[in-house]
């Protein structure tokens, strides 16, 4: 075998000093990063979040949803701040426009003290979170009991639309 | 004399550290972020005037009701009776929007004052009729180009229910 010419060697011995891994990976951490600043950007700006169960309806509304007591109707329940409280089939048997136990939640929501002072104005408002498919007679017995537990101003939470 | 110059390696950064965390982070972040943005539509409430009787205000010549029926929507005024007749008929994906917004644009065009209006519905229609019909009585939209320019026709909405037709 033939000596290396010191070209060669030195060739050779930066070839063995060499780390093996040497992945292209920039463009890959640019994508990323440029993604997680997005992401971490979109993140946060919601106050509330959707369920999956709930099909809201669309509108061209823009008011940004605010923090507040939180009614949420899917086709079989009504849930106050994520916790059961009746059953929608039992909600449209009753007479009358009350329904006892969202009133009773609703009760315990209106004693929570404000702590925040610039929240106090939001202490009385509600935000109704309603299936597109229920009835307006449901939808007009939780309204009257959110009035008749103190919550007199109500919104509908509606899932943004951006063409008329 | 040629000068020495230190033999330099190419810069290797140690980034692994860096990845590790960007791939744990991107699909947490994924998974969190919303990409249905949610508004709301803000109701005044007849604050519980069932049985009080409205005066009429003689400032206020205009009491806009528009009432949402399972097959169609009427505009009525609440002391001079219909504005548009015959009633809207409803399509069958819900209440016929568009001709809705046209008629209520009509109606603001001659009252530019007036910011009330009333939505009744009928106990079996759906919520999401009620929206529909809210919002083309809320707010007119028109595209303008790539933007869409919405004017305010009559944003402050009560909600109650309409009157029972007697056969």
């Amino acid at each position: 075998m033939k000596p290396l010419t010191p070209i060669q060697k030195r060739a050779e011995r930066r070839n063995r000093n060499q780390s093996m891994v040497d992945m292209n990976l920039v463009s890959l951490i640019d994508v990323f990063t440029i993604l997680i600043f997005f992401l971490m950007s979109n993140v946060g700006v919601e106050t509330i979040s959707s369920t999956r169960a709930v099909q809201l309806p669309e509108s061209m509304s823009q008011k940004a949803p605010k923090e507040t007591v939180m009614v949420v109707v899917t086709a079989t329940e009504i849930l106050v701040g994520g916790k059961p409280v009746a059953s929608v089939a039992e909600a449209l048997r009753v007479d009358g426009d009350l329904i006892q136990s969202l009133k009773a939640e609703l009760d315990v929501e209106a004693s929570r003290e404000v702590i925040l002072k610039e929240n106090v104005g939001d202490s009385k408002r509600v935000t109704i979170m309603g299936d597109k498919d229920i009835p307006y007679r449901l939808l007009r017995k939780v309204m009257f009991t959110a009035a008749r537990a103190g919550f007199t101003d109500v919104s509908f939470a509606v899932r943004q639309r951006f063409e008329p | 004399m040629p000068a020495r110059r230190l033999k330099k390696t190419p810069a290797h950064l140690e980034i692994t550290a860096f990845i590790n965390l960007i791939v744990v982070l991107v699909p947490f972040l994924l998974s969190v972020s919303v990409f249905t943005h949610l508004a709301v539509i803000d109701l005044s409430l007849p604050a519980q005037s069932n049985d009080q009787v409205q005066k009429l205000d003689p400032n206020k010549p205009l009491k806009l009701e528009v009432i949402v029926r399972a097959k169609y929507v009427e505009v009525n005024d609440k002391h001079g009776g219909r504005i548009i007749d015959p009633p809207i008929p409803n399509l069958a994906s819900g209440p016929d929007a568009k001709t809705l917004a046209a008629a209520i644009q009509q109606i603001k065009l001659k009252f530019p004052q007036h910011d009330d209006a009333s939505v009744l519905a009928e106990s079996e229609v759906p919520y999401d009729y009620l929206v529909q019909v809210m919002d083309a009585v809320r707010a007119g939209h028109q595209v303008q180009g790539a933007k869409v320019v919405s004017t305010d026709y009559f944003p402050n909405i009560s909600v109650g229910d309409a009157p029972v037709i007697r056969q």
